[in-house]
């Protein structure tokens, strides 16, 4: 070995966030049961949400022909919501792994590992969404919008996915601790599928669930997939969903970068 | 053992007067370090003495309350970004990721150490053949055993050829032969020239490598000195005579006391081996010796082997950092020295090299 050191480009915040996204897939690609939860378990709720539900008449449908037609966007929603917890868990893990101090020890960009982290997620995201509508199809869901519709189901998924993710982060930042983290994330995000029009429309929901689920992103997001496969107005979805993805992802991303950086 | 702080050469580390607290625990408290380029410098002390959390801040993975540091110039503080391009850390806990390759590991910290791909990739085989996990490269780091995880940890510091590493506990809970590979690998970097901050607990692990010893106790530098420094700072080393007859011995041990007016606890006859052994006190090892010598001369006592031996570092460790508040940094007189009853408790096997100082 000789001495001396290699000159060290310095910190650039996309091609180290394009290395952290390559190493978040790349262990997906090398541990493959790790896509059971994000990709496989989706497919399965949707199918089972559908054989199950799919066929009872619902008085309002909000503009859908069937529950079928209204249920599905919802479950696509779901999913993504119940994704999302992993994000942060994985940071939470490399937190509290050597991996930590690996990473804050090299002359690489600070908001890398989050960036990278939820870039990766974004196209894991993707792929859900891709894989859930191929199978609704078979199911019978149509969307009227065409390809461009799919486009907007991918974004709004990735858009919900990467929003509650950069939360999860956070949050399991802050817990602290992996196993309680494991137990805290996952429960807000079953019940935040429930208090909103995913699986029925607002008015449809006791009382005390309306205000709730009335400002919810997870109903702005079914909602918003419903008008883009049945058509209907897509605009106050459309402005709600998107307050609320830059709110999650830019005060608790810049929050979670800065824990990040702090270390123990 | 080259002179470890030559006047004149600017220190690859420097660090002055750093403190740093926990809440209402005061983990360094003014701890000042200086490590000449290309020097091995070992942080001894006993768990809770500061000596992580003084790496941490060296590796800029850690922030000081107050102070100072400097790395090969650059302040650490002030420039964390350029001063992480010039250290290597290899923590208590591997910083890897045990879901990926250890070469996937290798070629990703390379990378986001700035590395291009082509030159990580070279860099990996390299490393991997040097630290013996070539075998294992692609393989995931979770089926490695504690001695390879640590020694792809090590390679993983290296990629970029770091010219100051930063070691923090390196051997700790492996086993003797992992130990002894990883002690070869740093051995190696010695020889390179790479300037090394290591923390251990092991003495024989600061005795083997370190140019100076620091002893950390309570978030301060109590001694600083070569191994070979702090073991005489003790004030006390052992004679030690073996001799012709085994029937010579009791007449042995008492010339030698008589004649370095020992207290009887202080000098031992081993009738079995044919040996004795003084404990003594005093600067002047070669007057000891000399008068040793001429009183088993004067009782017509033959020898075969007379030697003076220093202490151990574990007596110097002891000594220094017992719970004697203030020792400072001057050597311990010989009336600070250690209860008696603990220095011959000590194994009496030394390394050659410990024999007869000069």
């Amino acid at each position: 070995m000789t001495t001396g050191s290699v000159a060290v480009a310095r910190p650039a915040v996309w091609r180290d966030s394009a290395l952290i996204a390559g190493r978040q897939l790349r262990v997906l690609r090398l541990n493959p049961g790790r896509m059971i939860y994000p990709l496989v378990q989706p497919v399965v709720l949707l199918v089972l949400f559908v054989s199950v539900l799919g066929n009872l008449a619902v008085r309002h449908a909000a503009g859908a022909e069937s529950y079928r037609e209204f249920l599905i966007p919802g479950i696509f929603v779901q999913n993504a919501v119940l994704t999302s917890p992993t994000s942060g868990l994985g940071v939470l893990r490399d937190a509290a792994s050597g991996v930590a101090d690996r990473f804050r020890s090299l002359p690489m960009s600070r908001g890398a590992v989050l960036a990278g982290r939820l870039g990766a997620d974004a196209i894991i995201f993707a792929a859900q969404a891709i894989l859930l509508l191929a199978v609704a199809t078979v199911l019978g869901f149509q969307l009227r919008s065409g390809v461009p519709g799919m486009a907007g189901v991918v974004a709004v998924t990735v858009g919900v996915g990467v929003g509650f993710a950069t939360a999860s982060c956070w949050l399991a930042l802050l817990i602290g601790d992996p196993e309680a983290a494991e137990r805290v994330l996952f429960f807000p995000a079953i019940a935040l599928a429930f208090l909103s029009s995913a699986f029925a429309p607002v008015s449809e929901l006791a009382s005390w669930m309306r205000p709730i689920a009335g400002v919810s992103p997870v109903t702005a997001a079914a909602d918003l997939v419903r008008a883009m496969a049945a058509g209907g107005p897509a605009a106050g979805p459309l402005l709600q969903l998107g307050c609320w993805i830059a709110g999650l992802t830019i005060v608790p991303g810049a929050l979670a970068t800065r824990r990040w950086q702090a270390g123990r | 053992m080259s002179d470890p702080i030559s006047p004149g050469v600017a220190p690859a580390i420097d660090a002055a007067d750093v403190v740093k607290s926990f809440g209402a625990l005061t983990a360094l408290n003014g701890v000042s370090l200086s490590v000449a380029p290309g020097t091995l410098a070992a942080l001894l002390g006993p768990n809770g003495a500061g000596k992580t959390t003084l790496v941490r801040i060296i590796a800029t993975l850690s922030r000081p309350d107050s102070g100072r540091v400097r790395v090969l110039g650059v302040d650490v503080l002030a420039q964390p970004a350029r001063a992480r391009g010039l250290i290597g850390l290899t923590g208590q806990y591997a910083g890897l990721d045990e879901a990926l390759t250890g070469r996937d590991n290798l070629v990703l910290i390379g990378r986001l150490a700035g590395l291009r791909r082509r030159s990580a990739v070279d860099r990996a085989a390299e490393l991997g053949a040097a630290f013996g996990v070539a075998h294992a490269l692609d393989r995931a780091v979770r089926t490695y055993s504690g001695g390879m995880r640590r020694r792809l940890d090590l390679a993983a510091s290296l990629m970029t050829r770091p010219p100051v590493l930063v070691l923090d506990e390196p051997t700790t809970g492996l086993d003797p032969a992992s130990r002894r590979q990883l002690w070869d690998v740093i051995a190696g970097l010695r020889t390179d020239g790479t300037t090394m901050v290591l923390t251990t607990q092991y003495l024989d692990e600061a005795d083997r490598f370190a140019d100076v010893v620091h002893v950390l106790d309570r978030g301060r530098v109590i001694a600083t000195g070569t191994a070979s420094e702090l073991k005489s700072r003790v004030g006390r080393s052992v004679v030690e005579i073996r001799l012709q007859h085994a029937a010579a011995v009791p007449a042995a041990a008492a010339a030698v006391r008589d004649r370095l007016a020992l207290p009887p606890a202080d000098v031992r006859a081993h009738t079995g081996s044919g040996s004795v052994t003084a404990t003594v006190a005093g600067a002047d090892a070669t007057g000891t010796l000399l008068a040793a010598a001429a009183a088993l001369r004067a009782g017509g006592i033959a020898v075969t082997g007379l030697a003076l031996r220093q202490p151990s570092l574990d007596e110097a460790f002891l000594a220094l950092t017992d719970g004697r508040q203030g020792v400072g940094d001057r050597p311990a007189r010989a009336d600070e020295a250690p209860a008696r009853g603990r220095a011959r408790r000590l194994p009496a096997a030394r390394r050659g090299a410990d024999r007869v100082r000069p």
